[in-house]
């Protein structure tokens, strides 16, 4: 059976048809091709597809296409304002935040989402807002410092 | 023009440190970086063709037995079926590192749960899924299978090459003052790489393009092609972007075959996506093993027998077997020597790389037993490390091209104020929790692999570095640049490396730490053509050359390169082989592992409070990535202390915890404060950059550190990692009672 | 064969309508759906709940609080509610992480039933009831006999669960939720208490404790509750707890931990528990 579904996507009116077992995330992979957001634990451990939903951030492996007819979704593609790198990103580059770059959209969405809701969220406060995110080469450290830096920047700008 | 060199010898002359640009040694950010941050690096999966079909692979549910059939006309029935796939080619096993020929093919022959017997082709992919989901199977089980190595029934084998002796241990530890003789045992564990496992495969006549997942391309060319019965200049692999490896993605697996045989077989690209799951079932654990080790040291503590004999396990005709005693012989000194290594037969999930594989694991014991020894002895375990150091390879009587381990460890105890820690267990409380330190020595073989790569020196004054190296999250792109930028006097952003395509010259591959001083080498030397060819142009020599900023100066003269270049571009081919140094001496990466715990008195909870990591690798060619290496190494290391373990089922071998819901890789928050120091150190022995693997290093003795701390916090040992809370609360029960 | 229908009423009548007919999978946040489905086959026609927008949301009545089914554990935290929710409130922000709070639904996690579930032991130490609705009307059940084991509830195919309903306390009262896993986050539960005490002149007027984990099912204290009514509201009260008290559990050895284990902390987090409630003003 088919579902014709509508969305915002990075500010942009999107539809498409979809089965009613297909997630959020491979519509945007396979349908938009915003490939951004990954596919990396199958359990909802992970973390590498966030998204925001409405926005909330949200685990785009948790949410059916049709689930998410009519919201507005913002993917890792949104985040940059054109050819500026939004200063999250700009943070998550700069303090090395990132290894082999698979968790990193997922990383980058959820701290921008801490920022948002949590401007001046300390370090502890931090690592515990991220503990829906798994990465394996890092360490996290750089990325706890980059989303420190991140909202210094967010601050500022 | 290839400039080439085989490292018989040391290199005397420091290429490197003649140069000005000074890129070199820097902390420069990754090239690569801002496609990362924006989702716009392409991973294998990313690539997807519009007209591609998707496969599921199928897996075997018994552990050693036949596929006797499978009920193929109800799946072809459902809606979006295009075929299913279970050609004699599949692959049983995956390939292991650096085999460069075909593993074990042939699903129908079924040797471990999990093993990938079809692939179900659909349209889409959730047709495959549940096409692959619906598949009845059929299997005639050998219910005799023996899926556990400490069955008495496991076929054991001893290789002899592999055991060795030398003087009389047993009667040292029957004279010795201070003796440690215990069983130390650490579960399987996984790579957990973010990335699954994933390859599209397409056909263009009878030339295969795949974009895969992969760590070392040229190896997984010539096995995917021997595996599919063709020749390997008909396939092209791509890689350009890899989401971690950590040993999994050494060897081709089951996925790309599939994905390359239903292309074929459909006249479409075919993309294979394995879940999480199928990459815990049917790529690559590493090895449980159970250690004998046994130490005997005179009253000073000074080691004279050191013993370390290792059990683990692989599928029956596997080569591979996880090196656990690797270090050992060179890492401590003493007369008495004994190194043992068995193997178990066993029908579980093929024992293979995971990073570092046998100091992960090795170290970790023998650091371990380390520790018993400076408690039976009463001698600080820094010191008594510091006592042990030998001045040559004590088992092969050659010398060391150069050892820091000395100073890692004395830098190591003053940076963390290890002169405050109480050496008697149980004596430092902080409300319920005890608090405690430990440390271990660090070391990891160093190795060269023969790599290939070509830089050419564009009309406009820019580089550009080809190799078919990847780059799975360590730095190769920035590492490359920052060589060919400091050799040709670019500034970093004219210089472009290309990575991770069969194409280009072939390269060592990522693994074992070897990587970037492997093909920096060749990126190196492959520069050092381009200046040879500069310097004919300016009639001048070698010495005589300074290149800085994109300019060539050549006594009073200052000449952009494109003027030089005139419109036509020049291109050096550069070429290492390892030689005869790898047998001269014997070459090693040090360092030390400072941990401090708190352990709850009440549930046996273990914090880790704060880490140090110091290390020496030769030239660090970027201290950034360098040190990122190490924090991510010593996060592995948390998980084999604390939580990473694969469970198997007695009665079939499966994995239990095939998920990362149940396997517990560390969260942020499992992860404290954690330093990492990285020493000054050159290895003219390893290679012209005189740099060495630092990759691995961080894993290599962390877990000790942490299993020492906890005995320092509560006075209990664990033996057994990983030291979860259930065998901790034991020891504090039984304490108390 | 299946035939992948996909259904999002609006009203819960075109819901109740629906579910008749069976043969159903219903996904309300979807947290447990994908994960369950990667590695099994699963009815393929789904009854999305998201669209009952009016399940979603907290309402207090003279009585008690109703909250709707479909209320995501984020709503709960961000809610102002009375402090002797502080216990649920911690649990849910156990669930997962944000990301799965901010999707998940409290009867989601009720209706799977997993011996772990996060919410149960917060619930049945606040008496919870959860309320089914089906074509033939709505019943009420009391969450003790709502979950029946690992994975099974009192849910006949055709009902819904429309909303969980908790009693307000007759006195004041005080709460807590506390968990112990393998690792800091992301675990699924080894054990996990929740405890609810009602104080009156600073003596224990009335206890309800729930330890999860550690049973098929979330269970209640009750000999345990009752030799704390009575009883100075210190954190003296941690000692009154003995392993007799817990008796009624049955444990099972597991890959996360072994049943002895598991029945040592129980006891200590219900010691813990009953500290931090006893110690609290």
């Amino acid at each position: 059976m088919t579902i014709s579904v509508s969305m915002t996507v990075n500010g942009k009116t999107v539809s498409g048809d979809v089965e009613g077992r297909t997630l959020l995330v491979q519509f945007l992979r396979e349908q938009l091709h915003l490939t951004g957001t990954h596919v990396g634990c199958d359990t909802s451990q992970c973390g590498a597809c966030v998204v925001h939903v409405d926005g909330q951030s949200v685990k785009s492996c948790t949410i059916l296409a049709a689930q998410a007819n009519g919201t507005e979704v913002v993917t890792i593609e949104g985040l940059a304002d054109g050819a500026t790198l939004h200063p999250m990103q700009e943070a998550f580059r700069e303090h090395h935040g990132l290894q082999c770059g698979f968790c990193t959209p997922g990383m980058l969405a959820t701290g921008y989402d801490i920022v948002r809701r949590l401007p001046d969220a300390d370090e502890a406060r931090i690592r515990r807002e991220l503990s829906g995110n798994i990465c394996r080469c890092t360490g996290y450290h750089n990325i706890v410092k980059a989303i420190k830096a991140g909202a210094e920047k967010m601050s500022a700008a | 023009m290839t400039s080439h060199i085989k490292m018989d010898e040391r290199v005397e002359r420091d290429r490197l440190a003649e140069m000005v640009q000074a890129v070199i040694g820097k902390p420069l950010d990754r090239p690569e970086g801002a496609l990362k941050v924006s989702g716009a690096a392409p991973y294998a999966m990313d690539r997807l063709p519009a007209n591609a079909c998707h496969g599921v692979l199928v897996r075997a549910t018994v552990s050693n037995g036949t596929l006797r059939d499978m009920d193929v006309d109800a799946v072809q029935a459902l809606p979006g079926i295009r075929a299913i796939i279970a050609d004699d080619r599949l692959l049983r096993n995956p390939a292991q590192g650096m085999a460069g020929e075909a593993p074990i093919q042939g699903p129908k022959d079924i040797a471990y749960f999990g093993q990938p017997i079809a692939l179900v082709v659909a349209e889409t992919f959730e047709q495959a899924r549940h096409g692959a989901q619906a598949l009845k199977l059929r299997f005639e089980a050998d219910g005799t299978a023996i899926v556990a190595p400490d069955d008495p029934k496991a076929d054991i084998e001893t290789p002899e090459d592999e055991q060795d002796s030398t003087g009389d241990l047993d009667a040292a530890m029957q004279t010795a003052r201070h003796t440690v003789d215990a069983h130390y045992t650490t579960p399987g564990h996984v790579s957990a790489a973010m990335e699954p496992h994933a390859s599209i495969a397409e056909w263009n006549g009878d030339r295969l393009t795949l974009y895969g997942s992969y760590q070392m391309l040229r190896f997984n060319r010539a096995e995917l092609a021997d595996a599919l019965g063709i020749e390997e200049k008909q396939v092209r692999i791509l890689a350009p972007y890899v989401g971690g490896g950590f040993g999994s993605k050494l060897g081709i697996g089951p996925e790309a075959v599939a994905a390359a045989l239903a292309a074929k077989a459909l006249g479409v690209p075919v993309a294979v996506a394995m879940s999480r799951q199928q990459v815990f079932e049917s790529v690559m654990r590493r090895s449980e093993t159970d250690q004998h080790i046994r130490l005997a040291a005179d009253e000073q503590g000074r080691l004279i027998g050191i013993g370390h004999e290792a059990l683990v396990s692989n599928l029956p005709g596997e080569e591979f077997s996880e090196p656990v005693t690797q270090a050992t012989p060179f890492l401590y000194q003493g007369d008495h020597r004994v190194i043992g290594h068995r193997i178990a037969r066993v029908h579980r999930t093929c024992a293979g790389s995971v990073r570092a594989p046998g100091e992960a694991v090795g170290l970790t014991a023998l650091e371990i037993a380390l520790d018993e020894l400076a408690a039976a002895s009463g001698i600080d375990p820094v010191k008594l490390r510091l006592i042990n150091i030998p001045q040559k390879d004590p088992s092969q009587d050659i010398p060391f091209s150069s050892h820091m381990l000395a100073e890692a460890l004395e830098e190591g105890a003053k940076r963390f104020d290890w002169d405050r820690r109480r050496s008697e267990p149980g004596a430092v409380r902080d409300g319920e929790w005890l608090i405690g330190m430990g440390m271990a020595s660090a070391a990891r073989v160093n190795m060269l692999i023969e790599s290939k790569a070509r830089v050419t020196l564009n009309a406009n004054g820019t580089g550009t570095v080809e190799t078919d190296m990847t780059d799975i999250g360590t730095g190769t792109y920035t590492v490359l640049s920052q060589i060919a930028g400091e050799m040709l006097g670019l500034p970093m952003d004219s210089v472009e490396t290309l990575l991770g395509d069969t194409a280009y010259p072939p390269a060592s591959g990522s693994g074992g730490s070897f990587g970037a001083a492997s093909n920096g080498t060749a990126v190196l030397l492959a520069c050092e053509e381009i200046r040879q060819q500069l310097c004919e142009r300016l009639d001048c020599d070698m010495q005589g050359l300074t290149l800085k900023d994109g300019h060539a100066i050549v006594g009073n003269r200052r000449i952009a390169l494109p003027e030089i270049l005139d419109g036509s571009r020049l291109v050096g081919e550069g070429h290492v082989e390892p030689g005869k140094a790898e047998e001269t001496v014997r070459q090693a990466t040090y360092g030390s592992y400072f941990a401090e715990v708190a352990v709850n008195a009440i549930t046996g909870e273990t914090r880790l409070r704060r880490m140090l990591g110091v290390f020496a690798a030769g030239r660090i060619l970027n201290p950034k990535t360098a040190r990122s290496q190490c924090l991510g190494g010593m996060t592995f290391g948390i998980g084999m202390a604390l939580t990473e373990e694969l469970i198997h089922d007695p009665r079939d071998g499966h994995i239990v915890n095939r998920d990362f819901a149940e396997y517990h890789l560390p969260v942020n928050a499992d992860v404290p404060q954690i330093d990492v120091v990285l020493l000054d150190e050159r290895d003219a022995w390893a290679n012209p950059l005189q740099a060495k693997g630092i990759g691995e290093l961080g894993i290599c003795g962390a877990a000790a550190s942490i299993v020492n701390a906890i005995y320092n916090a509560t006075g209990i040992r664990i033996r057994d990692l990983p030291a979860t809370l259930d065998k901790i609360i034991d020891g504090l029960q039984s304490r108390t009672d | 064969m299946s035939e992948g229908r996909y259904l999002r009423p609006q009203r819960l009548d075109e819901a109740v309508d629906a579910l008749k007919g069976g043969g159903w999978n219903l996904v309300a946040g979807g947290t447990d759906h994908y994960p369950a489905r990667v590695v099994e086959q699963r009815p393929e026609d789904i009854l999305d709940l998201t669209g009952l927008t009016d399940l979603r949301g907290i309402g207090e009545f003279p009585d008690h609080f109703r909250i709707g089914a479909l209320t995501r554990w984020t709503d709960l935290i961000e809610a102002p509610l009375p402090g002797w929710f502080d216990g649920l409130k911690q649990a849910a922000r156990e669930v997962g992480g944000v990301q799965i709070q901010n999707r998940g639904t409290i009867a989601g996690n009720l209706c799977n039933a997993s011996p772990a579930a996060d919410g149960v032991p917060a619930l049945l130490s606040l008496d919870a009831s959860v309320e089914l609705a089906s074509a033939g009307g709505v019943r009420i059940l009391p969450l003790a006999d709502f979950i029946l084991g690992n994975r099974k509830t009192a849910r006949r195919p055709h009902e819904l669960m429309t909303a969980i309903l908790t009693p307000k306390p007759a006195r004041p009262a005080r709460a807590r939720f506390l968990k112990l896993g393998a690792r800091r986050y992301l675990v699924i539960s080894i054990v996990m208490v929740a405890g609810l005490l009602e104080v009156e002149e600073g003596r224990v007027a009335g206890a309800r404790l729930a330890v999860g984990s550690c049973s098929a099912g979330a269970q209640r204290l009750p000999a345990l509750e009752a030799a704390l009514t009575g009883q100075p509201a210190d954190a003296g009260l941690a000692m009154l707890a003995t392993p007799e008290h817990l008796a009624g559990l049955s444990p099972i050895d597991d890959i996360r931990a072994d049943a002895g284990y598991r029945r040592d902390a129980a006891l200590i987090l219900v010691r813990r528990c009953l500290a931090d409630l006893g110690g609290l003003r």
